[in-house]
Order: C-alpha cells, then sequence, then structure tokens
C-alpha cells in the first residue's frame, strides 16, 4: 500500500482550461512541485514539525468529485486539502461582469467543504502590470477587487502570479508568494483536519471500557491518523501512533478481551515462509475490518507496519531490533499452541523471518549513509538474526536427530519447554512450506551445510561488528558439530585454541568446558597421550580447581572419578614421556612453608624446613620430590633438598613438585617475572625461612693470608673445616662476581701434610678429610686491589664417609678484605753515603693496630748494605691509630755504585679487633676447659664479650697500655653462665703475666727501593773568627749587630748515591744561591754562582754577614742545584741530575750581641 | 514487582570482565552453559553500550535490553564498573524498565554489602585495597552471603515459582 499523497483540486473556466496558455502554465505549476520546507504548528504538539519535502497530487475538481467515497475511515489526506480557482482577466469590467459570477459559484460550493482550504490565483502578464503600473492607479486592480469581494476573513486567499510565456520557469521570486499560499492552505487544512479525527479517536478510546467497543475499529480509525502522518512525511508522529496502537493492544490483551480477534493464529500454507516485513502479504486492514484477524496476523501487520516506517527513517538497526525481540517473543508464545500448528511452523517461520528481516534491512540501508558505529551495531544485530535463525536450526535437528541432544545444540531450547528432543505430536495436518528447512529435514548433509552456512555467516556478522565473544561461542558451536560429525581433528584443534581466549579474564568455566572438549575428544580419536596431552590436562585440572571451573561439568560424583582417572593416566604419561617438561604457577597444588624456622638435622649436615604441599584436586596426586629454593640476602641460591644448608635467612623463592618427568614450578619470591598477572602477588610480603647455624657441619671460610708480600700474586687461603663428618671427597670452586679470577689450578695446601688435594682447572678437590679437621688451602687471583673488599661466592660438593650415597652441596656467599689494613708512607734522608728512611705506617680503617716488629732486611746478605734500626726496646708492641700513625726510621749505609736490590720491609702487625677476639676465645677456652657442662654456651659466652667491647670503647686505651682487658657494661646474670662470664670479666682484667698475648700475627712484605741520588750537597756556612785565616780554629769573639761577620760556604759533594749507571760521571756544574733573610742579614759577596761539582770535594766560597738585630739568628739557608746537562745528541733534552742538598749548619745559631758604644746628641738650645 | 517477570540468571562481572558470580535460578543443568556464555557474550554488547553512553555523556547505570535470545538479557553498570547482567525468561508483554531497574538495584546492593565484607581483605596486603581481586574474590564459594543475598532475590523476583 502506498501512502496516500497531498492532493489539491483546481478549477477554471473551462474555456481557460482548454487553452494553451493554461497548458504551460500548468506544467510550470507542476515543476514547482514537490514543496519544501514546510513548517507544521500544531496546537497539540509543542515542537513545529517541519516537513522538508511533500509531494502534491494536482487534479482538476472535476476528476476528484468522481471518485467515490467509503464509510471506512481513511487517510485525511483522501480528499483534497486545498482548492485553487484560477483567474485570467485583466479587465475590471469583464470582472465584474462574468468573472466574478463564476468565482462565486465556485466559491460557494468549496466554503461548504470541511477542512478544505480554497485559493484564488489570478493570472496576470507582466505586460498588464506594466501599463498599469504606468498610470495612476485611478482605478482598483482586478486583483484588488477580487480580494475585496472573497476575502471575507482575515486570511488572505487571494494571489497574483505574474506569468510570462517566455519568462523563466525556475525564477523563484514570481512563484514564491504563490507557493507560500499553497504551503499554507495545505498545512491549515491538515491541521484542521487532523485535530477532527484525533478528537474522534480521542473519543474512541474514553469509550474502551464501554460494552460494544471493538478494538479493531479503534485500531482502523488511528491507523488512518498514522496514514495521514505518513501521507505528509511525518513519520515520527506515525511511528509513534502505531506504538500508542501497540501499547494499546498490549493493554488490551493483559485485559483478556480479545473477542474481536480470531484466534492466536490462523496458519495459512505460505505463512512460515513469507517475508516478514511486508505488510501486503495479506489482506490485513480487510481482515481487522471483518474482525476476523488472528493476533499473529495482527501483530505481523503492526510490526510490518512499524518497520517500513522506520525503513523510512533509515532506521534499520531498530527494525533489526524491533525484528528479533518480536520473533523470539512471539515464537514463545506460539509455543504454547504448538501442537494445532504445523511440524516445525514456529522453527520455520522464526528462521525464514529471520532471514528475510535480514534481507529487507540491508535492501533498506542501502544508499545510507551510516557512520562506523551504526555499521557496527547493524551487522550486530543482524548477526542477532542470522543467530536466531540458527537456533532454529538446533531445535529442528535435536528433533529429527540431526543433532544430539546436549549442549551446546540444547541451548536453543526455551528455557522451561520441552527437552525430549522428539517431534512434538500435532493435530495439524499442513505442513511447512520453507524449502530450505523442508530440504533440511530430509537430509543430513543438506541440513549440515545449511547449519554451517549460517553459522558462518553469523561469525562474519559479529566479527565485522565487533562482537568478538559472540563470534567465539559460534565457532565453539561449529566444533561441537565437528565433534558429532566426527571430524574430530577439526574439533580439537578449534577446542585446544578456544581456552585461550576465556583464559585470560578467568573465566575458568567455560575454558574448563572448552578444555574438558578437547580432552574428550582427544580420547576418543585415540591420539597419543603425549605432550601437547599433558598440558591440556593441566590447563583443564588448572581451570577446573578454580572457582567456576566446575559449574559446567555433569554432576558431582561423575567429575571427581573423571578427574582421578585423568590424574592417573597424567602419571602414567608423564613416566613414558620423552623430554622433561615443565609448567608453572599450577594452581592446583600449592607449596607454602607455614613456618619459617628450619631446624637442624641433629646429627647430619643440613637443615629440615616444614613444607606444606596442599592439593586442590579431589583426589591423590602422585609425587615424586618435592623442591624448595630459596634466595639468600646476597642473591644466594639455596635449594632445599635436604642437605647442606647455609645458615642466614632467606625468602622463599620458587618451589618444585615433580611427577615422573613432569616438573610443577611455583615462584614466590619478590622478583618476579613483569608479566601483570604476577603483579598482585608479587606484593605479597615475602615468606622468610631462617636456617639456624649448624656449628658441627661443614664450613668454609675465607680470610688473607697471614703472610702477605706486596708484588707477587695475590692469595687467599681457603679454610675449610670439615666438622662432624669425615668427608670422603669435597670439591670447593671460588669465583667472584665482580670479575676477580682464581687460579684453582695453583692452589696449594698450607701447613698440612695431607697430599689429597686434586687442583683442577675450575675446581681443587679435596679427599679423605678425616672429621674436626681444618685443611687450610691457598688460592692464587688475579688482582683485586681495585677492591677494597671482594665477595667470593663459594661452591662446595661433597660426600660424607657415613652417608656416601648422598651428594650434598653447599652455597656460600663470603666476603674478603683484599685492602691492607695499614698505609705506608717513606722518606728518605741521604747525609752523606749514609741513608735514613723513615717509614709512617698509619692504619686505614678506624682501626687500631698492633705492630709487633718492623724490620727492613736486604734481599741479599752480600749486599753491602748494613741497615740499622733505631728501635725503643721497651715497649714490644706498638699500636698505630688512624690518629696516630707510627715512624720507624731505618740508617743505610752502603758501598758506592752498587746496583741495588730492593730492600724488604716485614711488618707484623695485627688489626686489635683480632687480637681482642683471640684473647677472650682462649680465656673463654681455659676457663671452659674446666667444665664440660658450659662447652655449649662458648659461642654465646664469647658473643657476649665481643658485642659489649663493641658498644663501649672504653677500654682500649688501657688495654693497650697494660694488657688489662675490662669489659665494659655487663651485667650480672645468674647461673652457670653467669657465673662463667663473671669469671671471665675477672681473668681478662688480670692478665696473668706480662707475656705477650696469643694469637696469631699477620706478616706484610714491602718491597722498598733503595733511593737514587746524583749529587747529594752538603753545604755549610760558617762563622769565621778570623777571616785570613779560615782554619783557625779559634772561639769565636763575640759578635754585635751591624758588624761585618766574615763567613765560609762551604759546600761538599758526595755522589755514592748515584744511579750505578751514572757513576762514571765525574763532575757536574751546579749553582749555590744564599737565602736571603733580610730581616736577619745582609748578605755582602758572592750570593749565587756557579761552580764544578766532584765526588768528595768540597766547593769554599766566602761571604759577609751583618746582623740587622741581636738575637740568636740562624744562619741563611744556601739552596744549591744542579744545572742541567746539555743532552746529548739531537733529539734528547738536557738532563737534570737530581740533587739533595742539606743545611750542615741547619741546626746552628748565631748568638748576636747589641751593639754597644756611645752616641752623642747635640740639642740646640735656642739662644744665640 | 511485576509478577511476570521471571528471573533465569543473574551475572556479575567486574571492572575487569572477570566473572564475579554467575548464578542460575532452577534452571536444567545442561542450561549452565547457556548462561555462561550469556554472560560472556554480553560483555560484548556492554561494551557497545558503554560506548555509546560516553558518546552521549550519559551517566545511566543501567544499559537496557542488550540482546534477545530466548530469554531477554539486560545490562546495568555501577559507577565503580561492576557489570551485572540478568537473563529474563522472554515474555510476549512489554517489560517495563522501572522493574528491570528495580531487580538491578536489589543486585547492586546485595553486591556492595558483599564486598564490604572487611574479612574479604584478610589475608591481602594493605598496599593491595584497591585489586581488584577483592573484588572479584565476593563471588568466591567461600563467601556464601553473596550467593544467598542473590538468591533470594531471584527468589523475590519470582524465580522460584
Amino acid at each position: 500500500m502506498t501512502a496516500q499523497r497531498v492532493t489539491i483540486t483546481y478549477s477554471a473556466p473551462p474555456a481557460f482550461l482548454a487553452t494553451d496558455h493554461w497548458k504551460q502554465v500548468y506544467a510550470a505549476l507542476l515543476s514547482q512541485l514537490p514543496l519544501r520546507n514546510l513548517h507544521w504548528k500544531s496546537a497539540t504538539r509543542p515542537n513545529i514539525r517541519t516537513i522538508q519535502e511533500l509531494d502534491v497530487n494536482l487534479v482538476s475538481a472535476e476528476a476528484k468529485q468522481t471518485e467515490h467515497t467509503s464509510q471506512i475511515p481513511q487517510t485525511v489526506l483522501e480528499k483534497p486539502l486545498l482548492s485553487a480557482y484560477i483567474v485570467v482577466c485583466d479587465d475590471t469590467e469583464t470582472y465584474r461582469n462574468t468573472v466574478k459570477k463564476q468565482i462565486k459559484e465556485w466559491h460557494s460550493t468549496v466554503t461548504q467543504r470541511k477542512n478544505m482550504e480554497w485559493l484564488i490565483i489570478h493570472i496576470v502578464r507582466p505586460d498588464a502590470i506594466a501599463t498599469s503600473g504606468r498610470m495612476f492607479q485611478m482605478k482598483a486592480s482586478v486583483l484588488d477587487k477580487i480580494k475585496a469581494d472573497f476575502n471575507v476573513e482575515k486570511r488572505d486567499r487571494c494571489v497574483e502570479l505574474v506569468w510570462a510565456y517566455d519568462s523563466d520557469y525556475e525564477n523563484p521570486t514570481a512563484w514564491a508568494d504563490l507557493i507560500g499560499k499553497l504551503k499554507d492552505g495545505i498545512l491549515c487544512a491538515f491541521d484542521a483536519a487532523v485535530a477532527q479525527r484525533e478528537e474522534e479517536v480521542k473519543r474512541s478510546e474514553g469509550q474502551r471500557q464501554m460494552p460494544g467497543w471493538n478494538f479493531c475499529t479503534f485500531f482502523i480509525l488511528k491507523e488512518s491518523l498514522a496514514n495521514s502522518y505518513e501521507g505528509m512525511n511525518l513519520y515520527e508522529d506515525a511511528l509513534d501512533t502505531y506504538n500508542e496502537l501497540e501499547i494499546l493492544f498490549f493493554q488490551v490483551l493483559r485485559e483478556k478481551n480479545l473477542s474481536w480477534f480470531g484466534t492466536l493464529i490462523n496458519p495459512a500454507p505460505k505463512d512460515d515462509s513469507l517475508p516478514l516485513l511486508s505488510h501486503s502479504k495479506k489482506p490485513y486492514r480487510d481482515l481487522i475490518l471483518a474482525n476476523t484477524i488472528s493476533v499473529f496476523d495482527f501483530r505481523t501487520y503492526l510490526l510490518a507496519r512499524q518497520c517500513s516506517i522506520l525503513g523510512y527513517l533509515g532506521h534499520v538497526v531498530e527494525i533489526a531490533r524491533k525484528a528479533v525481540a518480536f520473533l523470539s517473543a512471539f515464537g514463545r508464545r506460539l509455543r504454547d499452541i504448538e501442537e494445532i500448528l504445523p511440524t516445525h511452523f514456529i522453527e520455520s517461520w522464526t528462521y525464514s523471518s529471520a532471514l528475510s528481516v535480514v534481507e529487507q534491512c540491508d535492501a533498506w540501508a542501502t544508499g545510507l549513509e551510516m557512520n562506523k558505529a551504526t555499521i557496527a551495531s547493524f551487522n550486530a544485530v543482524k548477526g542477532e538474526l542470522v543467530e536466531l535463525a540458527r537456533h532454529q536450526l538446533d531445535i529442528i535437528g535435536i528433533s529429527v536427530g540431526h543433532l544430539p541432544n546436549r549442549p551446546p545444540f540444547s541451548m536453543a531450547f526455551p528455557s522451561n519447554s520441552r527437552r525430549d528432543g522428539g517431534t512434538p505430536a500435532t493435530s495439524s495436518t499442513q505442513r511447512i512450506s520453507k524449502s530450505e528447512i523442508l530440504m533440511a529435514l530430509e537430509d543430513k548433509n543438506a541440513f549440515y551445510k545449511v547449519y554451517i552456512g549460517i553459522t558462518n555467516r553469523a561469525i562474519e556478522l559479529y566479527a565485522t561488528a565487533g562482537r568478538r565473544k559472540f563470534a567465539l561461542k559460534m565457532h565453539g558451536d561449529l566444533a561441537a558439530l565437528d565433534v558429532h560429525r566426527g571430524r574430530l581433528s577439526e574439533a580439537l584443534q578449534t577446542f585446544t585454541s578456544l581456552p585461550a581466549h576465556y583464559a585470560p579474564h578467568g573465566w575458568t568455566s567455560l575454558e574448563s568446558y572448552m578444555l574438558f572438549q578437547a580432552l574428550g575428544i582427544h580420547t576418543a580419536a585415540e591420539k597419543p597421550r603425549d605432550r601437547e596431552w599433558i598440558f591440556i590436562l593441566l590447563d583443564f585440572l588448572k581451570a577446573y580447581v578454580q572457582d567456576l571451573g566446575k559449574e559446567l561439568l555433569m554432576n558431582t560424583e561423575d567429575h571427581i572419578e573423571y578427574v582421578t582417572s585423568l590424574v592417573q593416566a597424567l602419571h602414567e604419561a608423564t613416566q613414558e614421556a620423552e623430554s622433561d617438561l615443565s609448567h608453572h604457577d599450577h594452581p592446583a597444588i600449592s607449596v607454602s612453608v607455614p613456618n619459617g624456622q628450619a631446624r637442624t638435622a641433629d646429627n647430619r649436615d643440613g637443615a629440615l624446613l616444614e613444607v606444606q604441599v596442599t592439593n586442590a584436586l579431589p583426589c591423590d596426586v602422585p609425587a615424586d620430590e618435592v623442591i624448595i629454593n630459596l634466595t639468600g640476602r646476597d642473591g644466594a641460591k639455596l635449594t632445599f633438598l635436604e642437605n647442606s644448608a647455609t645458615p642466614g635467612i632467606y625468602s622463599l623463592h620458587s618451589s618444585q613438585v615433580r611427577m615422573s618427568r613432569l616438573s610443577l614450578h611455583w615462584l614466590h619470591s619478590s622478583t618476579p617475572p613483569p608479566s601483570s598477572s604476577s603483579a598482585s602477588r608479587s606484593k605479597k610480603p615475602p615468606t622468610l625461612v631462617s636456617i639456624p647455624r649448624d656449628i658441627r657441619a661443614l664450613d668454609v671460610r675465607l680470610r688473607q693470608p697471614r703472610r702477605m708480600e706486596l708484588g707477587t700474586p695475590a692469595r687467599i687461603v681457603v679454610a675449610f673445616n670439615t666438622g662432624r663428618n669425615h668427608v670422603t671427597r669435597a670439591s670447593v670452586k671460588l669465583s667472584a662476581p665482580s670479575g676477580v679470577e682464581f687460579r684453582h689450578n695453583e692452589a696449594t695446601l698450607i701447613d698440612s701434610d695431607n697430599d689429597a688435594l686434586e687442583a683442577g682447572e675450575d675446581t681443587f678437590v679435596l679427599s679423605d678429610v678425616e672429621a674436626d679437621k681444618t685443611v687450610y688451602v691457598s688460592v692464587p687471583h688475579s688482582d683485586a686491589s681495585a677492591f677494597h673488599a671482594m665477595r667470593v661466592n663459594i661452591t662446595v660438593e661433597y660426600t660424607t664417609l657415613v652417608e656416601p650415597d648422598v651428594n650434598r652441596s653447599l652455597t656460600l656467599v663470603r666476603v674478603v678484605l683484599t685492602s691492607l689494613p695499614l698505609a705506608i708512607n717513606v722518606e728518605d734522608f741521604f747525609r752523606g753515603t749514609r741513608l735514613f728512611t723513615r717509614f709512617t705506617l698509619s692504619s686505614t680503617s678506624h682501626q687500631h693496630i698492633r705492630l709487633k716488629s718492623t724490620e727492613l732486611r736486604a734481599t741479599r746478605d752480600d749486599d753491602g748494605l748494613k741497615i740499622a734500626k733505631a728501635m725503643p726496646r721497651s715497649r714490644t708492641v706498638t699500636t698505630i691509630t688512624p690518629e696516630q700513625p707510627g715512624k720507624f726510621l731505618f740508617q743505610l749505609d752502603s758501598a758506592r755504585g752498587q746496583d741495588r736490590e730492593p730492600l724488604k720491609l716485614h711488618i707484623i702487625y695485627r688489626v686489635l679487633r683480632e687480637e681482642v677476639e683471640s684473647v677472650i676465645e682462649s680465656a673463654v677456652d681455659s676457663s671452659l676447659s674446666e667444665s664440660v657442662s658450659l662447652q655449649q654456651y662458648r659461642a654465646e659466652l664469647i658473643d657476649t664479650l665481643v658485642q659489649a667491647l663493641e658498644k663501649d670503647a672504653s677500654w682500649v686505651n688501657r688495654y693497650e697500655a697494660t694488657g688489662e682487658l675490662i669489659v665494659p657494661g655487663i651485667p650480672v646474670q645468674d647461673g652457670e653462665v653467669g657465673e662463667a662470664l663473671a669469671h671471665l670479666i675477672e681473668t681478662l682484667a688480670n692478665p696473668s703475666s706480662n707475656q705477650e698475648p696469643s694469637g696469631e700475627w699477620r706478616e706484610i712484605i714491602i718491597p722498598v727501593d733503595v733511593p737514587q741520588m746524583h749529587i747529594v750537597a752538603a753545604a755549610r756556612l760558617r762563622v769565621l773568627s778570623n777571616p785570613f785565616n779560615p782554619d783557625a780554629v779559634e772561639s769565636l769573639p763575640p759578635l754585635f749587630a751591624g758588624q761585618p761577620i766574615s763567613a765560609l760556604l762551604t759546600i761538599k759533594a758526595s755522589f755514592h748515591w748515584a744511579p750505578a749507571e751514572d757513576v762514571e760521571k765525574r763532575s757536574y756544574r751546579m749553582r749555590y744561591d744564599i737565602e736571603e733573610r733580610t730581616k736577619d742579614w745582609l748578605v755582602s759577596g758572592q750570593k749565587t754562582g756557579e761552580f764544578i761539582a766532584e765526588d768528595d770535594r768540597t766547593f769554599t766560597t766566602s761571604v759577609t754577614l751583618i746582623a740587622l738585630h741581636h738575637g740568636h739568628l740562624i744562619l741563611p739557608k744556601v739552596s744549591v742545584a744542579a744545572l742541567p746537562i746539555p743532552g746529548e745528541g739531537r733529539m734528547k733534552a738536557p738532563l737534570i741530575p737530581s740533587c739533595e742538598t742539606y743545611q750542615a749548619h741547619g741546626a746552628e745559631a748565631i748568638l748576636v750581641l747589641p751593639r754597644g758604644g756611645r752616641s752623642t746628641f747635640v740639642v740646640n738650645m735656642g739662644g744665640e | 514487582m511485576a509478577p511476570q517477570l521471571r528471573l533465569n540468571a543473574v551475572a556479575f562481572v567486574s571492572p575487569q570482565n572477570h566473572p564475579i558470580l554467575i548464578r542460575t535460578f532452577e534452571q536444567p543443568r545442561q542450561d549452565e552453559l547457556k548462561y555462561h556464555y550469556i554472560a560472556h557474550t554480553s560483555l560484548d554488547v556492554i561494551d557497545e553500550r558503554i560506548q555509546a553512553a560516553t558518546a552521549s555523556k550519559s551517566t545511566d547505570c543501567y544499559l537496557g535490553l542488550l540482546y534477545v535470545e530466548d530469554v531477554a538479557v539486560y545490562g546495568y553498570m555501577t559507577p565503580l564498573k561492576v557489570k551485572i547482567i540478568i537473563a529474563l525468561e522472554l515474555s510476549d508483554s512489554i517489560v517495563r524498565d522501572a522493574d528491570v531497574v528495580a531487580i538491578f538495584k536489589a543486585l547492586h546492593t546485595a553486591y556492595r554489602r558483599s564486598v564490604a565484607n572487611p574479612f574479604l581483605r584478610l589475608n591481602v596486603p594493605t598496599e593491595n585495597v584497591t585489586d581488584h581481586s577483592i573484588l572479584v574474590s565476593a563471588g568466591n564459594s567461600r563467601w556464601q552471603a553473596f550467593r544467598k543475598r542473590v538468591d533470594e532475590i531471584g527468589r523475590a523476583v519470582g524465580g522460584f515459582q
């Protein structure tokens, strides 16, 4: 049914209608149509409705009158909204005589018509206007007269159309007045008509509760309004009207007052396959008028009308959405009367309707401009329609046996409906008509083809709509179909790839369902239980133990049994696995350490840690081994395998459960992989495990060698203590993270006759070391002097005599100092053939250092060197502190010109702390030797004392001076330990004798080069008593300030310490310079001069000094420098020989007396 | 509450799309899968609705009818982005949004009260209080109160007739 259009009738004198003139005007008028931009202001509506475009029928009044009218309410547009009369008359006389009468005749008929406007169009020629315009308007024009005659109301219903044959049709100004009048007229008439019709509708609706009211009659009445709107292109209003009708229908339905309807459905032969949205497929209006329409037809008609109006509006998404809701909801309603419907009627109807809606929507959508979001939702809703169609196939498939009656196929059954899956008995003799469905019913393969086609279509639509999750579900359905059809490998592929889509967000129920399917198929396909199978199984168990995992799997008893068999199969499979498998963070089993306190194993090396293994599966899990990995402070890793453990505090790093070749890992530590899933777990505080110290266990310590010699490869000493066990074999490997390399193959034993050291490339191996024995091994290493201390990782693997089958391993991190506690500074003083060397030893740390001896030794005895040491004999041990360095002076005397080997400085020392610790240890040991019961407290006693000393340094000075160790601040304790402690304090405070404290001394050997000097000059200024006899040995006469004093400058050169290669050089040119000391002395004579120095010769010159004031004056210094020796050859730079000068008179002072005598002052008395 | 509504299933989904709780009321066991699927697929539609809502700056929690698949699936998103999805039995009469919203409000309250349980945070470090896993854990089978509250609502709506 096409919408009724707006009609305008025209009338004119018949003579005029026959002219060409009219034909031209008519054509021009048509060209102005359709009307545009009509603004309808309705009194009953709040907003102005704008009609963009309106088609108008322009017919002659005679033609219109011939049409018959029916009693059925039609649209208000059925009758013409506007009647126009066309006047062509330029002459007022003619008008008055004939035309006016004609118009009046017409006018009297039109004004009687209800809901119709009229318009008189006066067509004039432009030349007529021109002629009349030129003259004074003495007479009223024809138009004015018409207006005066007919415009009875205020409204102006007369319009002039200036018409020229040759003028432009399109000229809008010529038409504007006429078109405006046309629009006004149409809207005015329409408004009146609608208002009247609305009034009728309202009246009828008000009578709803009265007997005799008929919904169908009312529907036709109100629908006429909707049709009117539609004809006026007011689609929203039309839609609203239909929506109101729908709501009313549901109200009436609820009131159960359906007497004016036929049955719910009266299935006609093709009902199930006709396109849903066609409102002309049946004579619906006639059925409604006849009160025989079924609810089914009525609803279909209503939907079709709504959708067609939505189609005009371009709201395709809404159409599809409405269709889905209608098909699902009404389909549900039809189920109630399924037994009277043809077999599979509902499915066939829903299927065909859904697909036909998709087609219809696509047709409506062509040419529509939709944005991206709309396209997506359009596709999505089309997907829903296609899926709805697919569900019908599910139901049909199950009922005829093409599909099994189980999920996911059975999901299409509406909830609470029959589940038997069989074909329902029906009383209807009709058959469905949809050919696809009929074919699918007959032929299984055709069914599958349709089924897969439809499903893929839905997947495609969902995918383009961005509805990934819907598409996934459809993929699952296809896989289920593959299973049913025995296409197992395809199904397995789908089911193994699907879980990954459900796992990330914890949809474990769906994940476990997919995995369950995969496992089932795997078994059905009799595939080998390989790696892949194990991982599927582990994933399944993972999902299974999670909260939602079990929900979709059969009943409880079954799945316990099922899981038990799976775990059993898993165990078998892991035994047969070809390679090791590992799996991380499986939630079925969890390993925790409930109590972080490990125990020492009483009589074996190692510690015991309680571990709690929780199994979340409802069955036993066979496990071969549980392994715990701990991380320590320095990144030390510890594998807890019931063997040796390094004491300390660890955090739980990871754990492992092994089942044959499968190992399950869990990471507990706070250094997690950066994946987001473990981010939350990583925030948990670490589980701490503390491993107590087992004093009797094997231990390895590192220390600096007792004797160090600078200039030789550095070594460290490994102290290997066996503890309680006789160790049959132990391999020790040292490594330093700093990159220092250890030369294991050069390791040597110290102080031991045990020759059981086997030095290898990476490790050294000790064999057969008895219990409670310490073996020292010295290992050279590359230079580590850049570091203050060196961190060394020690790995020991060992077996004991008692348990030869247990391989124990021990990983330790030790820090060993590499820097010297001492800093050494050397100063040399040359005095002729002698050399005084002063060593300044200072402590590099805050520690006090106890020096036992320092000794300078020549490397060779025949060196001709005589070394004498200045050393106070009173003290045996010297203490140096950072503030108070020690100075040690040696005198060397040597023969001249020998190639000298470096000397070696031997320092025997120890750090105060070590000394005190050993003092305490020996005191404790000696006091404990009397009482066995106290042995266990040894460590505690030592700790108490050492800690007390650490806290307060007041004891240091006294100890260093006297050897008495006054332990400060130990509270008095009761009991055996308290007594022992008190006794110890007493012993320490009163050392038995004055003997040197026990304990080990360290030795450090420092090579020292013998210094070399080309020239050693001894400068001397000697005041002469008699300048004319310098050699006279007389006592000096008194010297007075201001008095010239003769002095003799002697410079004695010695080449004794010249380097061996320069021994041949006999003389050097030198320059001396007497220091100006202008406050004390005036120097007269040759203050600066050059001379030739020769070995053991003295250069002499005399100067005169004048003391500037009296007092003890020190003589001026003399500096002597060697002049450069011109370079030999062209390229050589001048060589400056090394030279050292000392002032032989440096310590001498001369007494200068104040000048005596008389002074005469002449004073002018001022007289004449 | 309109008596003709029939609540078939309820799903709570966390802001990160983790399922918190999926409850079905008096449904055949083999339909469990269907409602899990519905809860999962609804998330796609909810995403579409959220996008549309952000575009139109709407702040309404109620997302309306999501889709129809022989049950009517409605969505709701709490201000803290927890999604509540319900499946109502399809009926051929008009379902008023106000009735559906009333069900959602009741379910939201049940959820709020359950998440307020301080013991949910019992073994969680304090810096983790905003972790969504707590919200998810409310639906854990260890915490019965939430399930009971949801079941009660199901019963009140008419799930158990």
